[in-house]
């Protein structure tokens, strides 16, 4: 215990020296440790790796990547994770919808190369109609709020041409966040009818229908239906999936795996109630949750126009752009 | 249970929850589980019955909710077999309760069981009902359970069940237990020999005995018999005795029935009684063993309550005390406190005083006790057994303890050292002394009250007050002392300063410059008493200091300008008045002496009273036998304060000059040197002045004539007071008692009674359908009344509560009785007292009605007619509204009437109705049955016959509607000869109006209104 806490104490003095945030960067601060751990005696014994040379890179202008990287094969993977956010009244009135992406990058490229991201974003595609002085395309242009970028992009260039240029830093990282509050293309329609018959019986007819391209396909769908807590019985009926009553959430669950665009699919359930002593408190009737994946499908519809690498020794990449949108809070309410 | 899988799978489940989440998951997963089971009523088997209500019951246990299946739980009662029988029942009687509409399907069931013959279900289906019994199962059960508990052929096990289930239905219901037939059984039951089914019974005797007592005195001997076996036979089978103690539990019940009954006659019994208490006594030591020692104080402490409740002989008394006084000085902490505690539950028992005061030291050492309960047990203690005697060392001992004591206590501490040295002090001196220690000391905590009283006190007493003057300078001489401090020492200084004049350092310039020193670290209300003592000061230097006066008008000036309302007006007011010379003296001359008045801080420290029952304040009250105050003639130098009496404060009211000096004050300047009058006490400030000091105004008429702004008229009859001279043995009666009545019925204050030994004053105060009166009973000869009773026989409808009246008036002294009032119901009857005393050899007795007549509980209402009509027609007919044709009635004018009907609280609304020789009138009437109720009245009268009129009452309450048309109709017909009097009296035309009832403020210095009374 005694050698990781200096280590620790070390390291608390290289983030923070004399109480001012110095150094917040995980991959610089590793190089710094340079106690090996305890180590069994049975385990590989250690490589030998050459030992950077830490305050090069801190003092360097590029402080977050190394110099003298080379692989093979260079590759740059690019994710756009977007996650929906909506909230709905019984009626189908949207009543808040909001879409929070990330684009998130995995580097495996040599030397110190130079990328450049094109978005379909407003005013990176205004400013470029502008500097090349031609007329706009005609297209879905998308309003991004509150853009965060990583350390590494270059802000200079990105206030004067809109675009957005970095050296990345090696491996893992997120390049930018963002938050989109118009124009949401919501993946899902659901349309809840719950009847409720007496004191005992309820019917529950939920109709859930799938909006984007015919030729994409959500996996993962579950429907989480609220019932009150004295239910008894229930008794489904679904075109796809499979439903089930939970007790210990008080929710009727209806899974379906995968879900093809521009289908859709019901549930009818009849449900008995048991009857309580207590006083009748009247059901206060949460809102149906929905989970979901949808592969290949961005809820704002942000898409990369291009990605491109620059390197002095000039190899050839392969970029690979993924996207996917996920069920934030996806609420309606009933 | 065994064989449950599920449930024992559930269980185990439950327990190896890694977190609250996963139980509550898991919860709510089985509760939908069973939720489905009960829902397929198909597939339901008993077995799976069984296990589901177990598992409810077991989910009920954690604490979940479980609102559903109560049904399946009842329906399992009614199972044949003892597994689901006995499920049914403990589930049951876990989640409903009493209240609960299932539990009436089960009554049946449960009825089947008991009186079945299996002796098992007999028990489940007694303990049911034993713990969640109500009222619908003692009305169907209590039979069948009496049956059971007396029957032999039961065992005991059944019966001791039986007898704690009928003390449940008993207890909610206890109509459910037949008072005749059953006093015999319970005393048989009495007899028995098992002493588990005796205790139960014993429980249920005490629950009987607090409810009617003298129906089970035939049960009186057999506790004593019960308790002779316990303690002196020790016929206990093993297993009922604790650590060697024979059934404690059935020793302190048996005790505690025996407190029901108020006495025991037999003496025989008594004495086997005493012998066995003597026993507990004796035999009760402190062990080492907690349990053992529990046990046996608890069977000593209940002994110790029935010795007091028996008033045992003295020494048994003496042991007692004996006892407790090994106890608070044991180092067991709770031992010592149950000791304290009931040390003072023992002074409740006159003749124990002495023995206890054996112990002061003791209790002394345990007011330094590490805890705080029992230093609080002990300051009670001490406080209650403080007497003439030890006054002196009980309050130099608690000033002592102040000053460690901690702040919580502090407030309570100094109030009650307060109160005790104003209570024995042996003289006056050291009350001054105690009093500006306490100051001193705890100056935080003392409240305004006490310091008031410092000056009352010092006020009223003239050699108290040189001594007063030179202990306030001598505190001034300290370095640091507390604004309270300062206030008392600058009012007293102000006042008798100059009594110290040759002393050396108390020159007036000397006492301005030190009372000066203090200004600026004081707050701002006591600035202004300051500013009064420089005005003071300056006043009494005799001749004028020109050097002092300049620096006071210095002052004077500064404060000019003060942003202070208060501080602003006497500075300017002094300095204008200092300027005026002579005329200056006959404003600030000193201060006249303060009427007396029960000390506010006794009333005071029963607020602050703590929330232990048995506070030895309350016992104190309970012991005096009165709170009336009794007002001396004023000797303060030689009549010291008799000991062990009701607080007799000295005090002068009848000082001809000093009362004459005070009222030939011009009326403005009283208001401004009065702020500082301390007024502890409004009530006592309203009701003081009144019959006190109307006699020496009377007096005072007839040495100096009339004082021009009283206005009193000449004609006043100075009988009001018989002069010392005129003193005969007979007495007379002076005025008509039917009169004074008739007025009071119109008015809250005045004269009931007076003959010429004894003048009777009431003075009344209504709210709503309470009324507190106060009975002032002077005493006017200079020899006192003895025998004086005062007996109230009330009517049925009015609830009347008479402090006790002192079996002596002093001479020349005043007794005042409060009587609280309460109206149940709407009634024309009134309340009479029964007054008698002896004077010499006389014995005179009278019987005087009290003058809480229906029109009392009364308020006036004005009515318009948007509100009056709605009501008027809501009520429909009789016996709400009531009509009748009143012939012979006296004649009087059409506004005369209106004003009759003013007096008695029913206001006539003019212009409601549109005929001008109609009256139409409302008011609201109190009492606890009605509430507030609207009540209607109309009058026609028929301008051509004045005689006869048509009068229609209409309330909400048929009773009220009758007796308030009824009393209408008394006082139309023989109209009180005292409400014709005020108007004449009053001077003016018999057409005025007397719109407003009178108020009491008006009343009490309207000469006119006494006179009325008098007349």
């Amino acid at each position: 215990m005694e050698t990781p806490r200096i280590d620790i104490w070390y390291g608390i003095a290289e983030i923070m020296d004399f109480g001012y945030p110095q150094n917040l960067s995980p991959e610089i601060l590793k190089l710094y440790i340079t106690q090996e751990g305890v180590r069994s005696p049975f385990s590989s014994k250690p490589k030998d790796k050459p030992v950077p040379n830490a305050t090069l890179q801190v003092t360097g202008a590029v402080g977050w990547r190394r110099e003298g990287l080379a692989y093979k094969k260079n590759e740059v993977f690019l994710d756009i994770v977007e996650s929906v956010n909506l909230l709905m009244s019984s009626k189908g009135n949207v009543l808040r919808c909001d879409v929070t992406g990330k684009v998130l990058m995995k580097c495996f490229l040599s030397g110190m190369p130079d990328l450049k991201l094109g978005l379909n974003d407003k005013i990176g595609l205004e400013k470029e109609s502008e500097m090349k002085s031609r007329p706009a395309k005609s297209g879905k242009t998308i309003e991004l709020d509150d853009v965060t970028f990583h350390q590494c992009v270059n802000l200079t260039r990105f206030n004067s041409e809109k675009t957005v240029s970095f050296v990345p830093p090696d491996g893992e990282f997120e390049l930018m966040k963002y938050r989109i509050t118009e124009g949401v293309n919501l993946p899902f329609r659901v349309l809840p009818t719950i009847k409720e018959l007496g004191r005992t019986r309820m019917e529950v007819n939920v109709k859930v229908k799938s909006v984007f391209g015919a030729k994409m396909f959500a996996l993962g769908v579950v429907v989480k239906i609220p019932v009150p807590k004295q239910t008894a019985k229930t008794n489904f009926q679904v075109t796809t999936g499979r439903a089930k009553y939970n007790p210990s959430i008080d929710c009727l669950v209806w899974k379906i795996r995968k879900f093809p665009g521009q289908t859709e699919s019901t549930l009818s359930a009849e449900i008995e109630l048991i009857s309580t002593m207590g006083e009748k408190k009247s059901w206060t009737r949460p809102p149906i949750q929905m989970e979901f994946q949808v592969p290949m499908f961005t809820a704002s519809g942000l898409r990369v126009r291009f990605l491109k690498v620059w390197e002095k020794s000039g190899y050839n990449t392969v970029e690979w752009v993924r996207y996917i949108t996920k069920a934030g809070s996806y609420e309606i309410r009933c | 249970m065994t064989g449950m899988r599920g449930l024992s799978v559930f269980i185990s489940d439950i327990r190896n929850c890694q977190n609250k989440e996963a139980e509550r998951l898991r919860v709510d997963k089985e509760l939908g589980n069973i939720r489905t089971c009960f829902k397929n009523e198909k597939v339901l088997t008993p077995y799976k019955k069984k296990k589901y209500v177990w598992k409810m019951l077991y989910i009920h246990m954690l604490g979940y909710d479980v609102d559903f299946g109560h049904m399946e739980a009842v329906s399992l009662i009614s199972a044949p077999k003892y597994p689901e029988k006995q499920v049914g029942y403990i589930v049951t009687s876990c989640l409903l309760n009493e209240n609960n509409d299932f539990l009436k399907l089960a009554i049946n069931t449960v009825r089947n069981d008991i009186i079945g013959r299996n002796e098992t279900f007999q028990c489940l289906a007694l303990t049911l009902v034993g713990n969640i019994g109500g009222r619908d199962f003692s009305e169907s059960l209590a039979p069948d359970v009496q049956k059971l508990l007396i029957s032999s052929s039961c065992r005991p096990l059944v019966r001791k069940k039986a007898a704690l289930c009928l003390l449940r239905l008993f207890r909610k219901n206890p109509d459910a237990v037949n008072v005749d037939g059953w006093a015999d059984r319970m005393a048989q039951l009495l007899d028995e020999r098992d002493i588990g089914v005796l205790t139960s019974s014993t429980s249920l005797l005490v629950a009987l005995v607090s409810n009617n007592h003298e129906a089970y005195s035939s049960c009186l001997p057999k506790c004593v018999k019960i308790l002779e076996r316990l303690s002196r036979n020790q016929d206990v089978p093993q297993e009922y005795t604790y650590y060697g103690i024979p059934s404690p539990w059935l020793q302190v019940k048996a005790m505690r029935a025996l407190q029901y009954f108020p006495t025991i006659e037999d003496p025989s019994t008594r004495k086997a009684l005493f012998e066995v208490l003597q026993r507990i006594l004796m035999g009760t030591d402190v062990v080492k063993n907690v349990n053992k020692n529990n046990a046996s104080h608890a069977v000593l402490f209940e002994a110790l309550s029935l010795v007091m409740h028996l008033d045992a002989e003295k020494e048994m008394m003496s042991q007692c005390v004996a006892l407790l006084g090994k106890f608070i000085s044991v180092r067991e902490p709770n031992i010592r406190y149950l000791g304290l505690e009931n040390m003072t539950r023992m002074l409740m028992i006159t003749d124990v005083q002495d023995i206890i005061k054996k112990h002061q030291s003791q209790i002394i050492t345990s007011l330094k006790d590490p805890d705080i309960s029992i230093r609080r047990r002990a300051l009670d203690l001490l406080y209650g057994m403080c007497d003439v005697s030890n006054a002196k060392d009980i309050v130099e001992e608690l000033l002592q303890y102040l000053s460690t004591a901690e702040f919580s206590m502090r407030e309570e501490l100094s109030l009650k050292a307060a109160i005790l040295a104003e209570k024995f002090a042996p003289d006056l001196s050291w009350y001054v002394d105690v009093i500006l220690q306490l100051i001193d000391k705890a100056g935080d905590f003392v409240s305004d009250d006490i310091w008031f009283r410092v000056v009352q006190f010092v006020t009223n007493n003239e050699d108290l007050q040189p001594y007063a003057a030179s202990k306030a300078r001598e505190y001034l001489d300290k370095i640091a002392i507390h604004e309270t401090m300062v206030k008392v020492s600058a009012y007293i200084l102000g006042e008798y300063g100059h009594l110290l004049a040759r002393q050396p350092g108390c020159s007036a310039s000397e006492l301005f410059n030190i009372l000066h020193e203090k200004l600026p670290t004081v707050s701002t209300p006591t600035i202004p008493i300051l500013l009064s003592t420089y005005a003071k000061l300056l006043m009494h230097t005799q001749p004028p200091d020109p050097e002092l006066q300049k620096k006071i008008w210095a002052v004077f000036k500064k404060y000019e300008s003060c942003i202070d309302v208060e501080i602003q007006q006497r500075a300017v007011e002094y300095f204008e008045l200092s300027k005026k010379g002579a005329a200056f003296m006959d404003v600030l001359a000193e201060m006249p002496k303060f009427p007396e008045r029960q000390s506010s801080l006794i009333k005071k420290a029963e607020d602050v009273e703590d929330t232990a029952d048995q506070s030895a304040i309350k016992l104190r009250a309970q012991q005096q036998p009165s709170n009336a105050l009794v007002l001396a003639e004023p000797q303060p130098v030689n009549g010291a304060p008799s000991p062990l009496k009701v607080p007799i404060v000295s005090g002068s009211t009848q000082d001809p000059d000093s009362v004459a000096r005070s009222l030939s004050q011009p009326n403005g300047t009283i208001g401004n040197i009065d702020p500082q009058i301390p007024s502890p006490d409004l009530l006592s400030d309203l009701l003081g002045p009144l019959a006190i000091e109307a006699a020496p105004e009377a007096v005072s008429t007839d040495q100096h004539g009339p004082i021009g702004a009283e206005g009193v008229p000449e004609e006043v009859d100075g009988s009001a007071i018989v002069p010392v001279e005129e003193q005969t043995n007979s007495t007379e009666l002076i005025g008509n008692i039917a009169e004074r009545f008739h007025a009071l019925c119109l008015k809250d204050s005045g004269v009931l009674y007076e003959d010429s030994h004894v003048q009777i004053g009431i003075k009344a105060e209504w709210r709503g359908h309470h009324g507190r009166l106060v009975l002032f009973m002077g005493n006017k000869n200079t020899s006192p009344l003895t025998s004086v009773q005062a007996l109230i026989l009330p009517p049925a409808h009015l609830k009347l509560d008479l402090s006790p009246v002192p079996d002596t008036i002093p001479p020349r002294a005043q007794v005042q009785s409060p009587l609280e009032v309460m109206n149940i119901r709407p009634s024309r009857d009134v309340a009479v007292l029964d007054f008698s005393y002896k004077f010499g050899t006389n014995m005179v007795n009278a019987k005087l009605r009290i003058p809480a007549t229906l029109n009392k509980f009364l308020q006036p209402l004005q009515l318009t007619s948007e509100e009056f009509f709605p009501q008027w027609r809501a009520l429909s007919g009789p016996p709400l509204k009531l009509q009748e044709v009143v012939r012979g009635v006296r004649p009087l004018a059409l506004p005369e009437m209106a004003n009759l009907f003013n007096s008695f609280h029913v206001t006539v609304c003019p212009g409601l109705d549109p005929n001008p020789n109609n009256l139409v009138a409302s008011t609201t009437f109190y009492s606890e049955s009605t509430g507030a109720m609207l009540c209607l009245a109309r009058i026609e009268t028929d301008p051509a016959d004045r005689t006869q009129l048509r009068m229609t009452v209409g309330s909400g309450d048929p009773s009220l509607t009758f007796e308030l048309k009824e009393f209408i109709k008394e006082q139309l017909i023989t109209i009180p000869m005292g409400s014709r009097a005020i108007v004449p009296a009053a001077g003016s035309g018999p057409a005025q109006p007397v719109a407003q009832p009178p108020s009491p403020a008006t009343l009490a210095d309207d000469p006119g209104a006494l006179l009325a009374g008098l007349l």
